[in-house]
């Protein structure tokens, strides 16, 4: 039977860097481009200690290499947990995340690649016979939103 | 008939029945006759009863005794299961391939010369959803379903429905694709889908991956078995008795023919064999897409048993099989085994074919092989008279020269 999953690659230290260089490049577009946040809500988090790591990609091609534009982690709690990317500019967006369980900094993954630990997508999109594409989880911010709102619930 | 087809198909028929006549008219000929696999199934099964086991089972059977001719032998005893696909209708829908149903467990209690027979439906978390929905809610492989719900793994649409075998004090419902599904002995209760590997060195990497229906139990009791990934990976398993992952290895076939079924052991090695198929993937429906081609010869891997490493490579002629009986070594490292032959892959879409209620003899044409692979690098084959399918041994001899050998060989061509 024909089923890929997703697979969510952050190590910890690319992690680091992509954040860094976020938080610069936002300082940089605040006072010259309109920008937004996000509020992506993920629901049905288990209570283990762990941590959630959430990527945001602005085009189909960066999410196919995994390059993200911005990225972040939270501390997971039990229910809904709300990961906020600020000064976000207009354009496209997806989120992919996944939940550290065991806390070794990367999404574990079966023999075959597919996800032995918590992992969603924006929209609430899931894989389906198939990986999660880029358009699935797509979703815009606009001029005329503050904040955008996004929910999912997470994949075990 | 393509899926795609099938549902363009109902949606057109489905809007002119409110339609003028000539405007039923105007669409007939863009769209292909509707096949109400169903009704087709139902109205076959009316004049040929031998299809009923192809027919939907409803609910539950309940323990009854059951009548038997002749008499069975005062001091036999025990309890034997078995397992297969029978719901497959829901509502107005009809699974397209006799793969796709969910599976019934059937236990046969041989006490005091009678047999009391109970049946019970696997409560997989497919069924128990869909039973709570009271309509499926999940595409199967083939059969594709309106409106539904994302299928995020395998077991998500588990459905239990192959074989059945005994692991330590539990039974294992198998099915291709997915995890074991643990199932209490004596209740006949869905238990959970076993984490193969949990609690121990594998910890979540053996979670979810395919294990096969028809795994191989060597007389030390030892369980053998693999798992298939479309893209040509395949999981090896060692199990003890009780279940417990002694080992476990994946190797990279590059076969692409989506589907395998049986395998073999010897005392000393695995053999995974790859049938002559590959995937059209411009065709819709899993099983549909699976074709055969003489240009593709069968592959034989010979696999150590110890590092679960490939260390030899055979190639036979074009076939298909779906079931092996066993296989067994010289001590110069000659190896014998037998197959249920086919020579091609159309006994797999016959399988949808009597889904509605076509009976084909076509699909019972496998030759028994028997089958040479020297050390040097060739093989020698020989095909018997009469059809067969399904040859079993009991687990004593597993990967053990047989001291007799007796095909399971049937005369009807």
């Amino acid at each position: 039977m024909s089923i890929n999953s997703q697979k969510i690659n952050v190590n910890s230290n690319k992690l680091t860097q992509v954040i860094l260089t976020s938080i610069h490049c936002s300082s940089l577009f605040t006072s010259s481009v309109f920008a937004a946040d996000i509020s992506f809500e993920i629901e049905g988090v288990n209570a283990q200690p762990s941590k959630i790591y959430a990527q945001l990609f602005n085009s189909q091609d960066s999410y196919s290499k995994g390059e993200a534009f911005s990225a972040t982690y939270l501390q997971a709690k039990q229910g809904i947990n709300k990961v906020i990317f600020t000064n976000i500019p207009v354009g496209q967006y997806a989120i992919r995340f996944f939940q550290d369980e065991n806390n070794n900094g990367t999404l574990d993954t079966n023999l075959f690649g597919m996800p032995s630990e918590g992992y969603g997508f924006s929209n609430n999109a899931k894989p389906n016979y198939g990986p999660v594409g880029y358009q699935d989880a797509a979703f815009t911010v606009t001029e005329q939103q503050d904040p955008v709102i996004n929910q999912t619930h997470i994949i075990y | 008939m393509q899926r795609r087809q099938f549902l363009k198909s109902m949606a057109i028929v489905g809007a002119s029945s409110v339609l003028p006549a000539s405007a039923t008219l105007l669409t007939a000929p863009l769209a292909p006759a509707m096949v109400n696999v169903k009704q087709l199934f139902n109205d076959a099964l009316a004049v040929h009863p031998e299809l009923i086991g192809f027919a939907n089972v409803e609910r539950n059977f309940e323990p009854q005794t059951l009548s038997l001719e002749g008499r069975i032998p005062a001091d036999l005893h025990g309890v034997f299961y078995r397992n297969g696909p029978a719901k497959h209708e829901s509502g107005a829908i009809r699974y397209q391939h006799a793969f796709e149903g969910d599976g019934m467990l059937q236990r046969f209690e041989i006490k005091n010369q009678n047999i009391v027979h109970r049946g019970q439906f696997i409560n997989t978390p497919k069924f128990s959803q869909e039973q709570q929905a009271q309509q499926f809610v999940y595409s199967g492989p083939e059969t594709k379903i309106a409106h539904a719900l994302p299928v995020v793994t395998p077991d998500t649409v588990n459905t239990a429905n192959t074989n059945i075998i005994a692991v330590g004090d539990d039974l294992w419902a198998l099915w291709e694709a997915g995890s074991p599904t643990k199932i209490d002995r004596d209740s006949m209760q869905f238990q959970q889908q076993v984490h193969l590997g949990a609690e121990s060195k594998y910890a979540n990497t053996l979670q979810g991956l395919p294990f096969s229906a028809h795994p191989k139990v060597d007389p030390s009791g030892d369980i053998w078995n693999f798992g298939l990934h479309p893209s040509g990976n395949i999981v090896l398993y060692h199990l003890a008795s009780n279940g417990n992952v002694k080992n476990a290895g994946v190797i990279n076939t590059q076969y692409r023919g989506a589907m395998l079924h049986d395998f073999l052991i010897t005392d000393k090695h695995l053999l995974i064999i790859l049938p002559s198929l590959f995937t059209d993937k411009s065709i819709e429906g899993h099983f549909e897409q699976i074709k055969y081609n003489t240009d593709i010869p069968m592959r034989v891997l010979v696999i150590s048993k110890q590092s679960l490493t490939v260390i030899k490579h055979y190639e036979l002629p074009a076939g298909f099989v779906f079931h092996y009986g066993n296989a067994w070594e010289e001590i110069n490292g000659t190896i014998h085994f037998d197959a249920s032959l086919y020579p091609d892959v159309n006994v797999l879409h016959k399988l949808s074919n009597v889904m509605q209620g076509k009976i084909e003899q076509a699909s019972t044409k496998a030759k028994t092989a028997l089958i040479t692979l020297h050390t040097e690098g060739h093989y020698s084959m020989q095909i018997m008279p009469g059809t067969s399918e399904f040859p079993c041994v009991c687990d004593h001899v597993v990967g053990l020269k047989k001291p007799l050998f007796i095909p399971s060989v049937s005369q009807n061509q």
